[in-house]
C-alpha cells in the first residue's frame, strides 16, 4: 500500500470517527483530482451542509453565488426535490435553466424574517424526498449549523447556505465558527470565449475552498460545462494585456 | 284548510278562488256556503316548509345565498351576481320563468333591501326592479301591512288612521316607538336600508362534518390540542369510511360567549391522516383566543376528491415516501408561512421578461414547455429595473462603461442587443412605440460580473434614450 492511500484510509477513519457513526452518504464528485483530492471521500459530501460565501458587491447581490451552487447542486435536481429557501424573490427560473438547473422543477419558498430561513431550512433538509435545500442567510451561529447538519444527517439531504444580506447591510459574523462541513468563497471570473467566437463564454467563477472538515483548501477557476461533471476547472492563464474589447453582434 | 282555534279556516286559495271572493282566514262554513263546489284540502306547514327548503336549494343556481322566508317566500342575495344574467331584469324575468315552467306561480321583485323587495314582490304581480336608494319613495304609498309587521301591530296602525307606509315615516320616530314599540321603527329602517337586515342563508349541507361537544368548557391549550386530535381522528374515521381524502380543513372552536374562533388548513394532496392534521393546526392554537372557555369544537372538510391509500410495509416503496414527504413539507410550509409564500416556477409564453415566469403551486403538475435556453437570462432579475448612467457609443452598441449603486464598471466583453418591444397584443396600438423598445444587452465587467443591461427607447426619437440594469448573471 503506497503512502498516500495509506494516508488516504486513515484520514477516512479519522473522519468516521468524527462523524460519530452517521452513514456515509456518498460524494458529488467535481470530476476533477484537483479538486476531488482535497476534499473528504473525493467530492462535494452528500448529507452534509456547505457555506458558499461571496466577496465585495456579491455580498449584496449573491449572483455569483447563486449561479456556482445551481450549478453545482444541477445533478442532485435528478435525485429529489429541491427547495430554495429565501427573503428576497429575485431569483429568476429562466436564469436557473440556462445553468443546467431545472428551474421549472425548484420549490421557491419566500419568507418574511431572517430566522424563518433557518427554520424552513431546517424543515426542508429533515423531510424525505428532499434532495438539496439551499438557503440564502444573513448569517449562521454554531447552534444553528449544527441543527442542519443533523437534518441533513437524519433524511441525507445536502445543504447549501449562501451568505448574503440586504443593500446596505453588514455582517456581524463574517468570520464565526460554523458548523458545516465546507466553506467556499465564490466570486465571478472573465469569461473565455471559446476561440474564433466573440462575446461573453460560458459562466467563470474564481472558487476558493477555504475550509474543509478532514480534507485540504485550494483555490481554483472553475468554468460551467454541458459535459457529465457540471463544472470543469480550467487552466491558470497567465498574466497578459487584456485583448482590445470585442463585441458580438447579433445580426439584424 | 286548517284549524285555528277550533274554527276550520282557509289557510291558503288559488287564483281562481280569490276571483270567487274568497280569502285567506276565512271560516270554511262561509267559503263553502258561497261556492258549494269548493275543492279543499287539509293544510300542512310542515311538509310547504320542506317543499320551500327544497326550492332554495334550487334557487342556488342563481346566487349562492339564498334565505327561506316562511310561509311562501325566499330572499335571494344577488349582489355583484346579476351582470351574469344580463342585469337584474333579466334575471328576475328568468327566475320567474324558469318557476312557471315547473307550475309555480312566483312573483319578484329586485330592491336594495331586503324590506322594500319584501314589499314590492307581494304589490305587484310580475318582476318588479327597484331602482337604488329610492325605496322611500316607492315604499310610501304602499299600505302598512307590507312592512313585515305582526298582524296585531298593524291592525293598531291601521286603526289609527295611517293606511300608507308614508304616513308613518312622516311621523317623528319616538312618537312611533312610544306608542308601538320598537318593532316599527325597526322595520321602517330595515326597509329604507338604514339598518342591515341579517339573513340565515341556507348553504348545503357539508356531509364531512364532525362536532365535538365538550362536557365542561375547556381554555387550556393542551386541552385545545388534545380535543383537535380527538376531533380530526373522528372526521378522518368519516373520510376513511367514505374512500375520500381532503385538502382543506376548518376547525371552528364555539365560545361560551357565542362566538367562533375559526382555523383552516390546507393540503397540497388530498389527505386523511389524523395526526399529521392535527400537527399543521398545532401552531394555529396560540392565535385561538378561548374567552371564557369553549364549549363545542367543530371541523369540515373541503375539497373532498376519492382517496386511493398507499399500500404500505410490503416492500419499500421509496418513490412513494419521497413523494409523501415532499408533500407534508409543502403542507407544513405553506401553513406556517401562507400558501402564496411556497412556490414553483413555470413557463409563461411572453417575449417580456417578468411575463415569462408565473407563479405556480408547488405540486401541480407541470405543463408547457420550458424556457428557451438558448436566450441568455440572468439568475437574479430585478423587479423594478434599477438606473444606470452609461457611456455607449451611437446608435446600438453595448455601453462601454456604467455606474450602479455607486462604483463605474468597465465593459469588457458584451454580446447583443436582442430586441424585446412591447407585446402590442396586450395594450393599445399606439402606446407600443418606439419608446417601448427595449434593447438587451449581457456585459461582463473587468472583475467578470455579468449584467443584463437594457437601452430604453431609439436614439432618433424625440424622447431620450435611458440606460437601465435588469439582472445579474452568475
Amino acid at each position: 500500500m503506497s503512502r498516500q492511500a495509506r494516508l488516504r484510509t486513515a484520514r477516512a477513519r479519522i473522519a468516521a470517527i468524527e462523524a460519530g457513526g452517521t452513514p456515509f452518504r456518498g460524494v458529488l464528485p467535481f470530476g476533477d483530482p484537483r479538486v476531488d483530492g482535497v476534499l473528504l471521500g473525493g467530492g462535494l459530501a452528500l448529507g452534509r451542509c456547505h457555506e458558499v460565501v461571496g466577496e465585495g458587491l456579491e455580498l449584496e447581490t449573491a449572483a455569483a453565488v447563486a449561479a456556482f451552487v445551481a450549478a453545482l447542486a444541477s445533478p442532485l435536481a435528478e435525485r429529489g426535490a429541491v427547495v430554495w429557501v429565501m427573503r428576497r424573490d429575485d431569483l429568476y427560473a429562466p436564469g436557473l435553466t440556462g445553468l443546467g438547473f431545472p428551474g421549472d422543477r425548484l420549490i421557491q419558498v419566500g419568507v418574511r424574517e431572517e430566522k424563518q430561513v433557518l427554520a424552513a431550512l431546517e424543515d426542508a433538509l429533515g423531510a424525505r424526498g428532499i434532495a438539496a435545500a439551499i438557503g440564502e442567510t444573513e448569517g449562521i451561529d454554531l447552534t444553528a449549523g449544527r441543527r442542519l447538519q443533523l437534518a441533513c444527517e437524519k433524511s441525507g439531504a445536502t445543504g447549501f447556505l449562501i451568505r448574503s444580506w440586504p443593500f446596505g447591510g453588514c455582517s456581524s459574523n463574517e468570520a464565526a465558527a460554523s458548523a458545516t462541513a465546507t466553506r467556499w468563497r465564490v466570486a465571478s471570473a472573465p469569461s473565455v470565449p471559446e476561440s474564433g467566437q466573440k462575446g461573453l463564454g460560458p459562466c467563470r467563477w474564481r472558487v476558493i475552498l477555504e475550509r474543509c472538515r478532514g480534507g485540504g483548501s485550494g483555490t481554483w477557476t472553475m468554468e460551467k460545462t454541458d459535459g457529465a461533471y457540471p463544472l470543469r476547472v480550467v487552466a491558470e492563464l497567465g498574466d497578459r494585456e487584456l485583448e482590445t474589447p470585442q463585441y458580438l453582434r447579433f445580426a439584424s | 284548510m286548517g284549524t285555528d282555534r277550533g274554527v276550520r279556516r282557509l289557510s291558503a286559495v288559488d287564483e281562481e278562488a280569490v276571483a270567487l271572493g274568497l280569502f285567506i282566514g276565512q271560516k270554511a262554513t262561509d267559503a263553502t256556503a258561497l261556492t258549494p263546489e269548493l275543492a279543499t284540502a287539509e293544510a300542512d306547514p310542515a311538509a310547504d316548509l320542506a317543499a320551500l327548503e327544497a326550492l332554495c336549494d334550487w334557487c342556488v343556481r342563481f346566487s349562492p345565498a339564498v334565505a327561506t322566508d316562511p310561509p311562501e317566500g325566499l330572499f335571494l342575495d344577488i349582489t355583484g351576481i346579476a351582470h351574469l344574467w344580463g342585469g337584474e331584469a333579466p334575471m328576475a324575468q328568468d327566475l320567474v320563468a324558469r318557476l312557471a315552467k315547473n307550475d309555480i306561480p312566483a312573483r319578484a321583485a329586485v330592491a336594495g333591501t331586503a324590506g322594500a323587495a319584501w314589499a314590492l314582490a307581494r304589490r305587484t304581480s310580475g318582476v318588479t326592479i327597484a331602482p337604488g336608494g329610492r325605496e322611500a319613495e316607492l315604499l310610501a304609498p304602499l299600505p302598512v301591512a307590507l312592512l313585515r309587521l305582526a298582524p296585531e301591530v298593524a291592525a293598531q296602525v291601521v286603526r289609527l288612521g295611517l293606511v300608507a307606509i308614508g304616513h308613518l315615516t312622516d311621523l317623528p320616530r319616538g312618537e312611533l316607538t312610544r306608542r308601538f314599540g320598537p318593532a316599527v321603527v325597526g322595520r321602517i329602517d330595515q326597509a329604507m336600508g338604514r339598518t342591515r337586515e341579517g339573513l340565515a342563508f341556507r348553504r348545503p349541507p357539508n356531509p364531512w362534518f364532525v362536532r365535538l361537544a365538550l362536557a365542561d368548557p375547556i381554555s387550556a391549550p393542551e386541552d385545545l390540542a388534545r380535543v383537535t386530535a380527538d376531533i380530526a381522528t373522528l372526521l378522518c374515521a368519516l373520510l376513511v369510511a367514505g374512500g375520500r381524502g381532503a385538502t382543506r380543513f376548518e376547525l371552528g372552536f364555539h365560545r361560551l360567549d357565542g362566538r367562533i374562533e375559526h382555523l383552516a388548513i390546507g393540503l397540497a394532496l388530498p389527505g386523511r391522516d389524523s395526526s399529521m392534521i392535527a400537527r399543521l393546526f398545532a401552531p394555529l392554537l396560540e392565535r385561538v383566543d378561548p374567552g371564557f372557555g369553549i364549549e363545542v369544537a367543530t371541523l369540515t372538510a373541503d375539497g373532498i376528491e376519492p382517496f386511493f391509500p398507499r399500500q404500505q410495509g410490503m416492500d419499500d416503496d421509496p418513490d412513494g415516501a419521497d413523494e409523501e414527504g415532499v408533500a407534508s413539507l409543502v403542507d407544513r410550509l405553506a401553513n406556517r408561512l401562507g400558501e402564496a409564500r411556497i412556490w414553483r416556477d413555470q413557463a409563461f409564453p411572453s417575449y417580456a421578461p417578468e411575463r415569462a415566469v408565473v407563479r405556480r403551486p408547488p405540486l401541480a403538475p407541470a405543463h408547457g414547455p420550458g424556457w428557451d435556453v438558448e436566450r441568455p437570462r440572468p439568475l437574479r432579475l430585478f423587479h423594478r429595473p434599477e438606473p444606470i448612467w452609461a457611456v455607449a457609443p451611437v446608435p446600438d452598441d453595448p455601453p462601454v462603461l456604467f455606474r450602479w449603486r455607486g462604483s463605474a464598471h468597465k465593459v469588457r466583453r458584451a454580446e447583443g442587443p436582442e430586441r424585446l418591444a412591447q407585446e402590442w397584443w396586450r395594450r393599445p396600438f399606439d402606446e407600443a412605440g418606439p419608446g417601448e423598445i427595449r434593447d438587451y444587452y449581457r456585459v461582463e465587467d473587468e472583475a467578470g460580473a455579468r449584467f443584463w443591461l437594457f437601452r430604453e427607447g431609439l436614439y432618433d426619437s424625440a424622447t431620450p434614450v435611458r440606460w437601465w440594469l435588469h439582472g445579474l448573471f452568475g
